[in-house]
């Protein structure tokens, strides 16, 4: 075989594609950076709770269109990062889906939105309610078949929430345990992971968002809620305060927000982002 | 008895056939479920406004025009600069250093250890490194670059054995012909070991378009359409996540968004392939 080598004319080929790259390439930046330098001023960052994320970016975007020449950017990682990044100055204004604790005090809270926590079951469990005594030795691991509740002869499957999720939080607060006391089969993250593993295993119990809960029963997804202390797991009753394991929905910032970021936060706690909270399955408050 | 030790033989050898045959089943069922799954789920929910509009109400409805482009920018900025740097990589490993050297060993054993560490460890690199320290913040850049350094060792490591494998007479060959180190290099090996480059770069494709953890805290969340480089912009996999994960009834949209990230890498293997045949074929002439 012989193989003949058309170096000149490939060399010509490949110096003119480089020097198209390379226009292409600084049109590019030229044309990116400008915006940048421009859009800087009005800019507004906000990071924290996985939660909160789609209904804060839902939100901007009414904010950004009535108010123009704004950007919003809108960052997901969970309420401890929602914290850090107020504090040290990432984000302008954080998102933290509890209420903040005494030991951070530092921080400014602006309530946007509740949210009640229930008890789930797969709905062929016909188990509907348990006390907070149950519920407690069930996730201790004291309990550990739903024979010792009123129920079938099943196995119970925990579904506990990973470490540094606010339902967790939440959850241990409630109840007065440590989460080094759970003995969880199942650790999950976000609601629509809760209710996935709940409604595909017959003997699971687990806790997500009530109105993400009320809306997958309705769509016939298998889970069922349960009552606790006698109130329905219903978005009505979180709103009207009588159910006893809800939270609040917060953006946070550090010290006094800054005149842009106060602009921002007075628009998500007005009424007209209430239908953006009703459709994101949250409480307006 | 030979007779019987024979027929023992023939059903040893038919029960092997049947456990590879079974092992091949397994393997076609299982891709083809998955595919099915997506196509019938997402499939229905496809059209031009779609792949086109802005998503809205959190991705339930709407579409993904600008996250689709967030991802394809992210992915030019990973390739544009694995490409050249892993080239150059692995013609250094395998042109300019000894074989099996101390050095070259190091620098090959730092390669497989990078390429099998998980992707979350990348992106908080990336978020750490690009992000934070060199102050390119929540951006399509600092994403891209996060993945380049993600695809870059499994990149070089298959250019690498590719040009390993080139015949030792073509470079002799060219050497014969009196052509420089370079001019052999480009003209003569890396035509040659094509083939594996296109694999390396399905490859790199293949894992920085899925890739979800590496980008969530580099190239971030922001849906909207990226305005520069410098903007954060939310790529296909990680808007799939949130949408299967984290958004209430976004299960539909999750379905269609995945339907199209799988045509989307179909495409692009086809394309980088097509594309690097064309490329090396100008520069051999066979007569």
């Amino acid at each position: 075989m012989l193989f003949s080598i058309t170096s000149a004319h490939s060399m010509a080929l490949l110096f003119r594609r480089l020097k198209v790259a390379t226009c292409s390439l600084a049109a590019i930046l030229l044309i990116g950076w400008q915006p940048f330098a421009f859009a800087e001023k009005s800019r507004l960052t906000i990071t924290g709770s996985s939660t909160v994320a789609p209904l804060t970016l839902e939100i901007a975007k009414l904010y950004e269109k009535t108010h123009a020449g704004t950007r919003i950017d809108v960052q997901t990682g969970g309420s401890s990062r929602g914290i850090n990044d107020a504090r040290n100055g990432l984000a302008d204004i954080g998102m933290v889906s509890r209420a903040l604790k005494p030991t951070e005090k530092d921080l400014n809270g602006f309530t946007i939105a509740l949210d009640g926590i229930g008890m789930i079951v797969h709905n062929s469990n016909p188990v509907t309610a348990l006390t907070d005594a149950q519920i407690k030795d069930i996730y201790l691991g004291k309990i550990t078949n739903w024979q010792s509740v009123g129920g079938p002869d099943l196995a119970i499957t925990v579904v506990n929430k990973a470490e540094g999720r606010s339902t967790l939080e939440l959850f241990l607060k409630h109840f007065g345990v440590r989460n080094s006391q759970i003995k969880p089969s199942v650790v999950i993250g976000d609601n629509q992971q809760g209710i996935k593993t709940v409604s595909g295993v017959k003997g699971a119990i687990g806790y997500v968002s009530i109105g993400t809960a009320e809306y997958e029963e309705k769509r016939g997804t298998p889970i069922k809620r349960l009552t606790m202390q006698g109130h329905e797991a219903s978005a009505a009753n979180v709103a009207n305060g009588q159910y006893p394991l809800s939270r609040t929905l917060n953006l946070v910032t550090k010290g006094a927000p800054s005149k842009q970021a106060q602009h921002f936060i007075t628009f998500a706690q007005s009424d007209a982002v209430k239908h953006l909270i009703e459709k994101q399955f949250f409480v307006a408050p | 008895m030979p007779s019987r030790s024979a027929s023992n033989i023939r059903l040893a050898d038919q029960c092997f056939s049947v456990l590879i045959m079974a092992c091949a089943a397994f393997v076609t069922i299982t891709l083809i479920w998955v595919l099915g799954d997506i196509v019938i789920k997402g499939a229905s929910h496809i059209t031009w406004s779609f792949i086109t509009s802005e998503p809205s109400d959190a991705g339930r409805s709407g579409g993904i025009g600008t996250i689709l482009v967030s991802t394809l920018l992210i992915l030019c900025v990973a390739l544009g600069a694995a490409i050249p740097i892993g080239l150059g990589v692995a013609v250094w490993l395998s042109e300019f250093t000894v074989q099996h050297s101390r050095f070259s060993n190091t620098v090959g054993t730092t390669l497989d250890v990078l390429a099998g560490i998980p992707s979350i460890v990348y992106g908080l690199f990336g978020n750490a490194f690009f992000s934070l320290y060199l102050g390119l913040g929540f951006s399509i850049l600092s994403g891209g670059l996060t993945l380049a350094c993600m695809i870059l060792p499994i990149f070089i490591r298959t250019c690498e054995s590719g040009l390993s494998a080139v015949n030792n007479d073509w470079r002799k060959g060219a050497q014969a012909l009196g052509m420089s180190r370079s001019a052999a290099i480009w003209h003569v090996l890396l035509p040659a070991a094509a083939p594996a480059i296109i694999a390396g770069l399905i490859l790199g494709i293949g894992r920085a378009t899925a890739e979800t953890a590496a980008l969530i805290f580099t190239s971030g969340y922001v849906d909207r359409m990226p305005g520069s480089l410098l903007d954060s912009g939310r790529a296909l996999a990680v808007h799939i996540y949130d949408l299967s994960m984290n958004v209430t009834g976004g299960d539909n949209a999750a379905y269609a968004s995945a339907f199209v990230l799988i045509t989307l890498i179909i495409l692009l293997n086809t394309t980088a392939q097509s594309l690097i045949d064309r490329w090396f074929s100008q520069r051999i002439y066979a007569s």
